[in-house]
């Protein structure tokens, strides 16, 4: 009894000293915001709001017309191409990886994309004259997602590049295997 | 059956008995709010909602979203020759060129001198209360 006691009271300890250590390391990660820092967010977060609203419209834009290109690429191209190849007994393994990274990089950039979209709404939503500094903190978690979505952006374009160079060299092999 | 009849029937009827069409309607409608309400929660939670462009707000930006062109693309099925895989060889080339030629949510458009919201240059550094 007094055993399970002990170890449940030594549990519990451990815990809030992680969760305490965890915010005094986020505490002294962030630079403290000056009074001068918090009038001049107050007097342009307005326009900031503006920028960031025809930002968030034109990006919604974006997401559908570059979704649409991402998504066929993976649909009606990589995988009727590896399907063909498969069938026709003349496989090759790394068109299948490759195509199967695309295919998880690409639900990646859904989830990140609507985690920016959701963060961008919130941003949007603040009362910023009433609450600059909660509104600052949003602006810079909705750049970070940002930046993340950006991130698998330039992820997918290489996969993309890389499945076509593996091809080239598909082709080239498959030229010399019928001579 | 008389008028007095049917008052003596309905003098017999229990509670249940007297409300179960106003209950039958007080439970369609709690359950069409239930499922609308799950149906919001998978519209939300899908990431249907950041694609559907019909929503307040977004009307000026739906004509600005290129019309899904009839892509067909490549064919999963019939034999693989050198023909099939020039024609593969060129789809893709045209297509990739197409998903790789923007820089799709790049720049620094958020940063916080672009917004007017960075730190006043050469400000003391007084933290605020």
């Amino acid at each position: 009894m007094n055993r399970s006691l002990v170890t449940s009271v030594c549990i519990a300890v451990s815990l809030l000293g992680g969760v305490l250590f965890g915010v005094v390391a986020k505490a002294e990660d962030t630079l403290p915001m000056t009074d001068e820092h918090i009038a001049r967010i107050r007097a342009n977060c307005v326009d900031a709001q503006s920028t960031l609203f025809q930002l968030h419209a034109s990006d919604a834009g974006l997401r559908v017309n570059r979704g649409q290109i991402y998504e066929s690429m993976s649909t009606k191209l990589m995988a009727p191409f590896n399907s063909r190849i498969v069938l026709n007994r003349i496989s090759d393994e790394s068109l299948l990886t490759t195509a199967a990274q695309y295919d998880q990089q690409l639900a990646a950039f859904r989830q990140q994309y609507q985690q920016y979209e959701e963060a961008m709404s919130k941003t949007l939503d603040f009362d910023c004259v009433a609450q600059p500094v909660a509104f600052y903190d949003s602006v810079t978690d909705t750049r970070a997602k940002r930046q993340l979505t950006h991130a698998t952006v330039v992820e997918l374009h290489k996969t993309i590049q890389k499945y076509g160079s593996e091809i080239d060299i598909y082709a080239k092999n498959f030229q010399a295997d019928k001579q | 059956m008389s008028e007095e009849e049917l008052i003596a029937d309905a003098s017999h009827l229990t509670g249940w008995e007297k409300h179960r069409f106003l209950v039958m309607i007080g439970a369609s409608i709690v359950i069409a709010l239930m499922l609308v309400a799950v149906s919001m929660k998978l519209y939300e939670s899908s990431g249907a909602a950041q694609l559907d462009l019909s929503r307040p707000g977004y009307e000026h930006v739906n004509e600005k979203v290129t019309p899904s062109e009839v892509f067909k693309g490549f064919s999963a099925v019939g034999e693989l020759d050198k023909a099939a895989l020039d024609e593969f060889q060129k789809m893709y080339s045209k297509r990739a060129g197409q998903a790789t030629n923007v820089d799709s949510f790049g720049g620094d458009v958020m940063n916080d001198a672009a917004l007017g919201i960075d730190a006043p240059v050469g400000e003391p550094t007084q933290p605020a209360q």
